[in-house]
């Protein structure tokens, strides 16, 4: 087969920018630690999460040196803890959310960042993400949820560390 | 066409250097919109999911 000079530089070039995409994306895997939300955390029956101890109290929790987790129940049209009064954690730690649903697939996305995950009845969403500066974040909804779709949201606050106190301590 | 312009020439002997450089600054773009989005718009969007690969 006779293969212009041209054809293979451009041939050889394709390949080394597939490589290129495909090297930064495992870069970010394994270098920067970007991961995926996925159904690791397993089932919950959606109609009992007053059962379940992590969903029957949604709040924020400590559960190492600088380490929360969050559960909140989204559920039609809020975010607990999150709508009615803000979800806080203090600043740079590390923060795992649990998010599940009693009714319909919800989303629980911050608007501005790379957090977003579904949320689907009968599963789990976990997510883990570092918080840096004090700062005020949203929560939207973005999976149509019903007629209150639009007014679903809650706050996200990263507050300094003199600020936070944990709502069991209060 | 006259006999004295009309010139043949074989496979090795045409060389398309225009399609060359238009190909090799459609690249350049491709790599340069990549590094943007990827490094700066994605990584860059702070609050991102991390965790351990498994």
């Amino acid at each position: 087969m006779n293969i212009h000079a041209y054809e293979k530089l451009w041939l050889a070039a394709s390949l080394v920018l597939i490589v290129l995409f495909i090297g930064s994306v495992t870069y970010g895997a394994v270098g920067a630690g970007i991961a995926m939300v996925d159904d690791a955390e397993g089932v919950i029956d959606p109609d009992a999460l007053d059962e379940d101890d992590r969903f029957a109290d949604p709040r924020v929790e400590e559960v190492g040196e600088n380490e929360y987790e969050v559960y909140v129940v989204a559920g039609q049209f809020f975010f607990d803890p999150g709508t009615f009064e803000p979800i806080e954690v203090p600043e740079h730690s590390q923060v795992t959310f649990y998010v599940t649903s009693p009714d319909v697939i919800h989303s629980f996305s911050i608007p501005g960042t790379n957090a977003n995950t579904m949320v689907i009845p009968g599963e789990v969403a976990s997510m883990t993400v570092e918080v840096g500066d004090p700062q005020e974040y949203g929560i939207v909804c973005n999976e149509f949820c019903g007629g209150g779709h639009h007014d679903m949201e809650g706050e996200f606050h990263v507050v300094p560390e003199d600020e936070f106190t944990l709502e069991a301590d209060e | 066409m006259t006999e004295e312009l009309h010139r043949e020439i074989g496979h090795d002997e045409y060389n398309p250097v225009g399609t060359l450089v238009l190909i090799a600054l459609y690249f350049l773009v491709l790599l340069l919109l990549w590094l943007f989005v990827y490094f700066i718009e994605f990584l860059g969007r702070d609050l991102t999911v991390v965790g351990v690969v498994i």
